[in-house]
């Protein structure tokens, strides 16, 4: 038997970093985005300034913290594009401090009058980090803070202000809600992927075991003459076609509904008995699980006539051939075959028996069934039936 | 003259019981390998008239072997005796240039009998075999009405023995059958082989090609 032949890391497919595994990797777009949002605010805010620095108490502290928030900007641009989604925390911390410095920056005057802070839209960029980063309740909670810090510095409830607390709760949500989404749908497709490395790896070892397996029984089967139990040669035999036929055709149910496809090869592999020789194409043959069951039944009559006649101990071959407008599958024995003029004899005495049989059913598929038969040559069924369709299937 | 023999497998216990059935049946094992890696390496020092080779092998399968003895020795006749081959590697075996294939559970006189006839020439093609090559013959159709010539066709005759064979007729049967002498069915089988190989080259050049890499080559 083969040892494995690529070993596969167990952590493959389920990520090995955190970064992969909880879907982050799956949010850089949002970071992207809200990286945008903040260099956009952060312009906005030094017109703010610009426009304001005139009227402040005090321009140079005003100055400071908005180099200071220039600095932050890009400070957390690259942290949070590299994945520091925690930094977000830190961000809010920052950004609400330097909402309130308009406290001391600015003449209270203005400020209670309605002015801007001097943070201006830039403070919902800690917002939508933490909704990024932790979601709906934490960018709920988050919004909650930034508006304390509104508050703190304005000290009035109007509308400025329940404008921006609007507008702050909406966004959070809103993009937290969608990094939840994102989140989510990248930790099912890690999911699905690693299922799928999963289920291809217990395949191989499956081929690998199924190969030993028959080995073994196809060696028993071979050194048959010399071993001392015809029972158990004959039981290896029947399991090794058995499971020959499974693995080269693919399991097969045939329980399905008329309209679901059933593949034409494995049925039969299925159906027949073990000392059918079953000779089929590479690919597939797939055709409605109705005229599968159908075709299969009449193969059944030819096979279960062929050991009425021929016995079972003699051969029997089955041929599957697809081209696309037909499926033809023929089946033979090398038995004694039948005399000629003996099925029209039949006929005449009034036995229609399994050949009308036969060619009924085939006829009803919209079919041909031909029966080539001569003394001593055996009996061959050649069973022709249209594919569904314009094109059949394929 | 006594056959030279190379049986290749990875399978320890039915390596030697092989080994050990044909020697005693007078065929001359000159080497064994465990798989198609030490093969390869093996078979221009052993000189094998025939290479008995499993498909199923860790490293390099049988089919990749096959390709590689016979790019070395074109001389030597690979017969594949594969346990649970997938249809997909028993037809690229036979495409790399394989002359025939049985199923291990095969019995021992015919096992022999193959061995034989593939060391005189013949084509080992059981009716399995004559299913998939038939198959892909219509596959290569359907493909050549879609996108144009993908390599040689099998004439009407080819295609009448190549079902008769799948049919389970033995080359007798088919000659009594199709009126024809047994070796002029064999020359037909044999040359749906070599149409088979002739149009895996054919699909590689327009492959390398459509790839645009044909320059060294």
């Amino acid at each position: 038997m083969s040892a494995p032949r690529a070993r596969v890391d167990p952590r493959a497919g389920t990520g090995a970093r955190g970064a992969t595994v909880d879907g982050s990797a799956a949010l850089l777009p949002l970071w992207r985005g809200l990286v945008v949002f903040r260099v956009v605010a952060l312009g906005y805010a030094v017109a703010n300034v610009v426009a304001a620095v005139g009227y402040y108490d005090r321009p140079a502290l005003g100055v400071v913290v908005l180099a200071l928030m220039t600095a932050w900007t890009l400070i957390t641009s690259v942290a949070y594009l590299r994945g520091a989604r925690r930094l977000a925390v830190v961000d809010l911390g920052l950004t609400m401090l330097a909402t309130t410095s308009t406290l001391v920056v600015d003449d209270p005057a203005r400020i209670g009058a309605g002015g801007p802070v001097i943070t201006t839209a830039w403070s919902a960029g800690a917002v939508l980090a933490v909704a990024v980063a932790f979601g709906v309740r934490a960018a709920l909670a988050a919004g909650a803070a930034s508006i304390g810090a509104l508050w703190i510095t304005r000290r009035v409830v109007d509308a400025a202000l329940l404008w921006d607390a609007q507008l702050l709760l909406v966004a959070g949500a809103a993009v937290g809600f969608a990094a939840v989404a994102v989140r989510r749908s990248a930790q099912r497709l890690q999911a699905a992927i690693a299922t799928e490395a999963a289920a291809a790896e217990r395949d191989r070892l499956a081929r690998d075991i199924h190969d030993g397996v028959l080995q073994v029984l196809a060696l028993v089967r071979r050194r048959g003459p010399r071993l001392d139990d015809p029972e158990l040669v004959r039981a290896a035999a029947e399991q090794e076609v058995s499971l020959r036929r499974l693995i080269t055709r693919g399991p097969v149910g045939l329980d399905v509904p008329d309209d679901e496809p059933v593949e034409l090869g494995a049925a039969l592999g299925a159906v027949l008995p073990t000392r059918a020789v079953l000779a089929a194409p590479p690919d597939p043959v797939c055709v409605p699980g109705g005229l599968a069951r159908s075709l299969l039944a009449v193969v059944g009559e030819a096979v279960a006539n062929a050991d009425a006649h021929a016995g079972t101990d003699t051969g029997l071959w089955v041929l599957l051939e697809d081209d696309a407008r037909t499926v033809t599958i023929s089946v033979r024995d090398d038995g004694p075959g039948i005399p000629p003029g003996r099925l029209v004899q039949a006929a005449q005495q009034g036995h229609l028996g399994i050949a009308s049989s036969i060619r009924g059913r085939v006829a009803e598929l919209g079919g041909t069934a031909e029966l080539v038969t001569a003394p001593g040559d055996g009996v061959e069924w050649e069973l022709r039936v249209p594919r569904p369709g314009p094109q059949g299937e394929r | 003259m006594t056959v030279r023999v190379m049986v290749v497998d990875d399978h320890p216990m039915w390596r030697e019981a092989v080994a050990r059935d044909l020697g005693e049946r007078g065929l001359d094992v000159v080497a064994t390998a465990g798989d198609g890696a030490a093969a390869t390496r093996i078979a221009p020092t052993a000189r094998p008239d025939v290479v008995l080779m499993d498909l199923q092998m860790p490293h390099v399968g049988g089919a990749a072997a096959t390709a590689a003895i016979l790019e070395r020795l074109p001389e030597v006749r690979v017969l594949v005796l594969s346990a649970s081959a997938e249809q997909g590697d028993v037809l690229g075996a036979v495409r790399a240039g394989a002359a025939g294939y049985l199923v291990k559970s095969a019995r021992l006189e015919e096992l022999v009998d193959a061995i034989e006839r593939t060391a005189a020439g013949d084509a080992v093609f059981g009716p399995e075999l004559a299913g998939l090559v038939l198959g892909e013959f219509r596959r290569r159709e359907r493909d050549r009405q879609a996108s144009g010539p993908a390599g040689p066709e099998l004439t009407a005759r080819e295609t009448e023995v190549l079902r008769l064979v799948a049919k389970g007729l033995t080359a007798r049967r088919i000659a009594d059958r199709l009126r024809l002498s047994p070796r002029t069915v064999e020359n037909h089988v044999q040359n749906v082989l070599r149409k088979l190989q002739l149009a895996n080259r054919v699909e590689l050049t327009r492959y390398v090609i459509e790839q645009g890499i044909d320059e060294d080559t």
